[in-house]
């Protein structure tokens, strides 16, 4: 096959992947105004309510939230240090991090995570949901 | 070709490329346009595609996007800079893979039609295989280690990111290629002082603007 012909074949291709993710991306995203954790459904409010808060230097300034390494005392999770723990958003976008990273971490009242280690890539907005692995 | 007059526009279109992402992308995002979709759709592609043109020189547009990236590295106040930085280098990367069959004189697209299809699949390709890049290395350079599951589900969002740059692509290429009819002559002997002069500028800029935002 010919330049000519591949070109556009393979550009229509493409645009039909894209299209079709986009469909699939929308009809999947969760949402709900509750954060799963650990199995448990929790509210925002009931996140704050128990856990002990934190101001953590990130390299966009201050940020304060929720302790996450407390929030997972809190939440019942043995030997936390044993675990990894996958932060989901509601997009489907997910990070796995370590107990090290958990230990510098904080989650805002707008439901994004902050570490004061790290990449930008692990501040997760919109959580959903943290599994304890 | 001159190997100097070869480092030379590889220098100047590298740090335009480096301040566009640096400046101007961090602008558009302050604003809550899709910085990166544009960054890629418009700016990358123009330059990638006007220096192939101008120099027709294998490599030129991973060099090009080695230099952008380290550039993208100097200025970390807006986005994740590592990641952004490897992206910039993967697209120059796969610019020069998807364009590797093509001639430099682009005989080949002689159609509008064919012009924006191309475009629409280096846009396209550049943006999700600069996303994927980064989703992996990140993690693996400065985090806690890559995980495959974070990105398999992930992978449809980045697959419907590509859209918008695809469909950027589709009109810049066409419109790119229209600088074919131009006649760009620079004098020799003024050609190293503006290119050299040019780069010098865009990395002062960046750098300036890494201290102004620190402070």
């Amino acid at each position: 096959m010919g330049k000519e012909k591949l070109i556009p074949i393979l550009a229509l291709v493409v645009i039909l992947v894209g299209g079709f993710s986009a469909i699939y991306v929308h009809a999947t995203q969760v949402n709900k105004d509750t954060i799963t954790i650990n199995e448990e459904e929790y509210t925002i409010d009931q996140i704050f309510y128990m856990s002990d808060s934190r101001t953590i230097n990130t390299s966009d300034g201050e940020k304060s939230g929720i302790a996450l390494d407390d929030l997972m005392f809190k939440v019942g999770v043995g030997c936390p240090g044993c675990h990894e723990y996958t932060i989901k958003a509601k997009d489907g976008y997910q990070k796995t991090v370590t107990w090290d990273f958990i230990k510098n971490g904080i989650l805002t009242e707008d439901g994004r995570t902050f570490f004061s280690e790290g990449p930008r890539a692990y501040w997760v907005r919109d959580v959903v949901e943290i599994e304890v692995k | 070709m001159n190997k100097m007059k070869f480092l030379a526009g590889l220098l100047v279109f590298g740090s335009i490329w480096g301040f566009s992402e640096c400046i101007i992308g961090s602008h558009l995002e302050n604003v809550g346009l899709p910085s990166g979709a544009i960054m890629t759709g418009v700016f990358a592609m123009m330059l990638m595609v006007t220096s192939r043109l101008f120099y027709r020189q294998p490599g030129m547009q991973l060099g090009m996007g080695i230099i952008a990236g380290g550039l993208r590295l100097f200025n970390p106040f807006v986005g994740c800079h590592i990641c952004s930085a490897l992206a910039i280098m993967a697209e120059g990367a796969l610019f020069e893979i998807i364009w590797y069959k093509l001639s430099f004189d682009l005989k080949e697209l002689k159609t509008r039609g064919l012009q924006a299809s191309m475009g629409i699949i280096t846009a396209y390709c550049m943006y999700v295989g600069g996303y994927i890049v980064t989703q992996v290395l990140t993690p693996l350079l400065s985090g806690p280690g890559f995980y495959i599951e974070n990105l398999i589900v992930f992978m449809p969002r980045i697959l419907a990111s590509g859209l918008l740059t695809a469909v950027i692509g589709g009109i810049v290429l066409p419109a790119t290629l229209l600088v074919r009819k131009v006649d760009i002559t620079v004098k020799n002997r003024q050609y190293y002082p503006v290119t050299v002069g040019v780069s010098i500028l865009c990395w002062f800029l960046v750098i300036l603007n890494w201290f102004t935002a620190g402070v």
